[in-house]
């Protein structure tokens, strides 16, 4: 039976591409996901936004637990499992999440619920030209397959992520409206991607591929969750015969490295600013970076070493230096993404934030910029962008947060002050500030005096009354009505 | 980047984008039609006009219509994407008006970039050429002069009045869009503040508010109150944004121009160059040891090269200028009215002194300081005068970065070049690099075909030598032996060119791309920062 729909959607691809079919057809392999979402306000660090509710299609892995993306259960508050056909529900809890590859792992609290559920197994490789299904559940639990082409395979743009992962284009048109496009693409009666945005204008998707849904499975399985290496480099094309000269590197391929975190993978492997990567665990490269994927052909070196090898897994470079070609060996890991001063991605965290006499001090953090918008880079206090987009060029010390004043609320000791705001706390009393913790204990500890607030910019300094703050400091909280005056 | 308190840097900001010149009515007909429309106009105007002027029950409009005239500009504007070539031609109506001396006040955007500028009077059906005597680019105001003196027949002068009062009525006198003939219009005054001057694009000054309608081609004309001028008109908001909301540049910014110009030339405004805080708080006095007298305001910043620098310390309590009492918001009485404090620094010339008294580590002290025009600042000045400059390389275009280039790559420019152009000031980056250098295009050729991603970056080195201003370009390119390598900031990779395939290549591509100089560097009346880094290196 299942033979046969698969014959008759490659011959039918070009006319209607819909069918429904009940749960059983699928064999019991999706349930609907229902997230309440609640993300927290950045600008009022010490509330959420107003909460609203995200429908995706989870898929049901052998094993009895679900996978979904990440965005769709991101700043959750609660997520919920639904099968198709019936109402009957059950809480679940995310086992492991990765924000930059978009996958979630979630798991039921009633462990029977998804008895009956046989599970999905995981499906081939796709490329370009391949088709597949994308399936949708309507309002009635009923399944809609949809033809879906895949249109590119390679890497590309995640929407959490800074670099690129492995990412299908697919066309497809999908019927139904949803507030989440989280859904399976199969083949089969196999998984073989993930759908994670959609265009209904274009009828084009963005689909996780396979091998990435596999490394977070592996990785999520075994208990502890490390998520997906990275090099820490910044590279750039030797296509240009000048500058292949300039760097005296080898007739042909490689790559030029103009950064490297001496944090990162490559950094402690021992290779520098200025090498010419040749090989990386055996693959060379090209002078575009691209190594030749037994699959894909030309693909970029980002997804050999983000998607392939695991974080403890041993790397081997092979590289030219000023003429010279040698060998490096090192250890995958993530430490240039995660060990930085300024954090690109945090969700799920709730902002940490002082306030001390009415004055409003923040951690600074990706997540606050992106409050700005999307011109948030050019909207947001330029210092704090500065620092968040060169932060290592800058070599900012990763063990130091930065610490602002993000604003300041109005009240009687704080007059004078209420325009600042987006201003970089160095010093209070003369102590260096590393971060919250250090400001807090730092204000705590003064009996009496001044606290004099010493700042990056102008102005150079401010100046607070401690018996003032202690006798107003909860007064301005009660009358802004702040639930705590401090988040650390 | 005037010196100034934080309100006034943030509202300068938000408001900026509205303000728009008003004065410049771009004329569509083609020359030789204008002027055979305009003298069919005229003829029927004139016979309207000797009706009305036989009435003379209002001195203040006969005098106008004396001494108002309309001031026609055909001008060329640069076009910084293409900095080797003339720019385009377009042409303009303003106003201005006779002054003492036989010379027309008018804005300086009337006339600024003009190529042929015609001055014409109501009764005198005559177009007269006129000649720039003298621009001032940073308050918007220029005097024209006309050789023939047969144009001043009749004409008497306006008198400069004083700051009018707040709701006193004025009468604006100029010629814009809706007709041909002098127009007025009457209303009051709505405010007296400090606003930015758009026309220079950096500079706040004292303007006034008024809300007569002033449109289009009213530019440079007289706002009048019995008998005397109290004020230009030049700038607005669009109708979309503001209604009923005209500026003009009162008289004390006027005379200070005048006066300015009496010695020949005119020179740029002075700048205390410091940044300060208000005094409002008092645990932020206590600090200070300043009692609560409700006077004084705290230095914060003080940039390098500028009047202040090396006279006054950042934490300094400004207690009073000039012997004028300083209110802990900045401000100070002058005439009665409360203004800014800088308003004693704008009445300044280059050369004075102001005097101030400073309160420090609790100790009054009192100090001078000789004030100088803020140049470090005159990147974020729209250029006029002064041709684009340029080098251009195998295809590889560096223009210096100003107010004018910015402009035109604003919607392309990356976050560093974004980033170098608005803290250049605050961060003093002048110390280091009086004049960044941008790649700015890479005219396409088959040599640099490789290098056209790097279009937008900030030059560092070229050749091992540091690039500080345009100047540094030419001699670093020449001290390349066979290579040349440019290095940029931040982590992109370095240019490199071969210099034998740049020289072969350079009359293809000025050919190819009718470029006929392969630079032009000179730098004008203007002067740069001298940068503390330069400094070092003359040790």
């Amino acid at each position: 039976m299942k033979n046969l729909i698969r014959l008759g959607t490659a011959t039918l691809l070009m006319g209607s591409s819909l069918w429904a079919a009940s749960i059983d057809e699928s064999g019991g392999s999706l349930v609907r996901v229902r997230a309440s979402i609640q993300p927290y306000d950045q600008f009022r660090p010490w509330q959420k936004k107003a909460p609203f509710g995200l429908n995706g299609t989870g898929v049901v892995l052998p094993g009895g637990k679900v996978l979904a993306t990440a965005a769709l259960v991101e700043n959750r508050t609660e997520v919920g499992l639904e099968r198709p056909g019936s109402a009957e529900k059950c809480a679940a809890e995310v086992e492991a999440i990765d924000y930059e590859a978009n996958l979630a792992l979630l798991r039921p609290t009633d462990t029977k619920f998804l008895q009956g559920f046989a599970g999905v197994k995981m499906g081939p490789t796709l490329r370009a030209g391949d088709t597949a299904q994308v399936w949708q559940l309507d309002k009635n639990g009923e399944m809609l397959r949809n033809q879906a082409e895949v249109l590119s395979a390679g890497v590309g743009r995640y929407p959490a992520d800074e670099a690129g992962f492995l990412l299908y284009g697919v066309r497809v048109s999908l019927p139904k409206r949803d507030d989440s496009y989280t859904l399976p693409m199969m083949r089969d009666g196999m998984l073989v991607g993930m759908m994670m945005g959609y265009d209904r204008d274009s009828q084009e998707g963005t689909v996780i591929p396979v091998p990435m849904i596999e490394h977070f499975l592996k990785d999520a399985l075994d208990g502890k969750y490390e998520g997906f290496p990275t090099l820490g480099v910044s590279w750039t094309s030797l296509r240009d015969p000048n500058l292949r000269e300039e760097f005296r590197t080898p007739k042909s391929g490689g790559i030029l490295l103009t950064r490297v975190n001496p944090r990162g993978t490559a950094g402690r492997a021992g290779l520098k600013e200025g090498d010419v990567l040749l090989s990386v665990d055996g693959f060379v490269l090209d002078e575009d970076g691209n190594y030749q994927d037994s699959l894909y052909g030309p693909t970029s070196v980002g997804n050999l070493i983000r998607t392939r090898p695991i974080v403890g897994s041993p790397a081997k470079f092979h590289l030219s230096r000023d003429g010279k070609e040698m060998d490096l060996t090192g250890t995958y890991d993530r430490r240039a993404r995660d060990e930085i001063a300024i954090p690109t991605l945090q969700f799920d965290v709730a902002p940490r934030y002082v306030v001390i006499g009415g004055l409003v001090f923040q951690e600074l953090t990706g997540a606050y910029l992106q409050e700005w918008g999307d011109k948030w880079s050019e909207r947001a206090p330029q210092r704090l962008v500065q620092l968040f987009s060169f932060q290592q060029e800058m070599n900012l010390d990763p063990s130091k947060k930065v610490v602002f004043l993000s604003q300041v609320l109005p009240s009687s000791i704080t007059m004078g002050y209420l325009q600042l705001s987006g201003l970089v706390l160095s010093k209070l009393n003369g102590q260096e500030i590393n971060g919250l913790k250090s400001l807090a204990a730092l204000a705590d500890g003064a009996k009496d005096g001044n606290l004099v607030f010493e700042f990056t910019d102008n102005p150079e300094r401010i100046v607070l009354d401690v018996a003032e703050v202690k006798t107003m400091g909860d007064k301005i909280g009660k009358d802004y009505g702040l639930p705590a005056l401090r988040r650390l | 980047m005037k010196s100034s308190g934080f309100s006034r840097l943030r509202q300068a900001s938000s408001g900026k984008q509205d303000l728009q010149k008003i004065g410049l009515v771009w004329i569509l007909f083609m020359v030789k039609d204008d002027w055979m429309t305009f003298w069919i106009k005229l003829f029927t105007l004139a016979m309207v006009g000797l009706g009305l002027a036989g009435c003379g029950r209002d001195e203040q409009l006969r005098e106008a219509r004396r001494n108002v005239v309309m001031v026609e500009v055909t001008s060329q504007t640069w076009d910084y994407r293409l900095p080797w070539n003339p720019g385009t031609v377009s042409s303009a109506r303003g106003a201005g008006f006779v002054i003492e001396g036989k010379r027309i006040l008018t804005n300086a955007h009337v006339i600024s970039g003009a190529r042929n500028i015609t001055v014409q009077r109501e009764a005198d059906p005559r177009k007269y050429p006129g000649k720039v005597l003298h621009v001032a680019h940073d308050c918007d105001l220029a005097l024209v002069e006309i050789e023939d003196s047969e144009f001043f027949k009749g004409t008497t002068v306006l008198p400069l009045g004083n700051i009018p009062e707040l709701e006193s009525v004025v009468s604006v006198y100029g010629f814009p869009i809706g007709g041909d003939r002098l127009s007025v219009t009457r209303g009051v005054v709505s405010r007296i503040d400090y606003n930015s001057y758009t026309h220079s694009g950096r500079e706040s000054h004292l303007a006034i508010q008024i809300d007569a309608a002033i449109n289009p081609g009213n530019s440079g004309g007289p706002v009048m109150q019995d008998d005397k001028v109290v004020g230009v008109a030049f700038q607005g908001f669009r109708g979309d944004v503001a209604q009923n909301v005209g500026y003009m540049i009162p008289t004390p910014v006027i005379r200070r121009f005048l006066k300015d110009v009496e010695d020949g030339h005119y020179d740029h405004y002075v700048d205390i160059a410091i940044r300060w805080m208000t005094l409002e708080n008092h645990a932020m006095r206590k600090y200070l040891k300043r009692p609560d007298d409700g006077l004084g305001v705290v230095v914060t910043d003080i940039f390098s090269e500028g009047s202040s620098d090396g006279v006054l310390k950042n934490g300094d309590v400004l207690l009073s200028i000039d012997g004028h009492p300083i209110e802990s918001d900045g401000s100070v009485r002058l005439e009665g009215q409360p203004v800014q404090m800088e308003e004693i620094v704008e009445r300044k010339f280059a050369g004075d002194t102001v005097s101030l008294e400073v309160w420090r580590q609790e100790k009054l002290e009192k100090l001078s300081l000789t004030l100088r025009p803020a140049e470090m600042f005159s990147m974020y000045e729209n250029l006029y005068e002064e041709s684009p400059r340029y080098v251009l390389y195998g295809g590889l275009v560096f223009q210096p970065l100003t107010a004018n280039l910015m402009a035109v790559l604003m919607g392309s420019a990356d976050l560093r070049l974004r980033q170098t152009y608005s803290m250049f000031g605050q961060d003093q980056l002048y110390r280091e690099t009086p004049e960044p250098v941008v790649l700015t295009s890479i005219l396409p050729d088959p040599l640099n075909v490789y290098l056209r991603g790097l279009a937008g970056q900030v030059v560092r080195e070229i050749n091992g030598r540091k690039i500080r201003t345009l100047a540094d370009v030419l001699p670093a390119l020449e001290a390349g032996k066979e290579r040349t390598v440019i290095l940029f900031q931040g982590d992109q990779r370095p240019a490199v060119l071969k210099n034998r395939d740049v020289d072969k290549a350079m009359p293809r591509l000025m050919a190819q791309y009718g470029i006929a100089e392969v630079s032009r560097t000179e730098l004008g009346n203007r002067r740069l920062a001298k940068g503390s880094f330069q400094k070092a290196d003359s040790k």
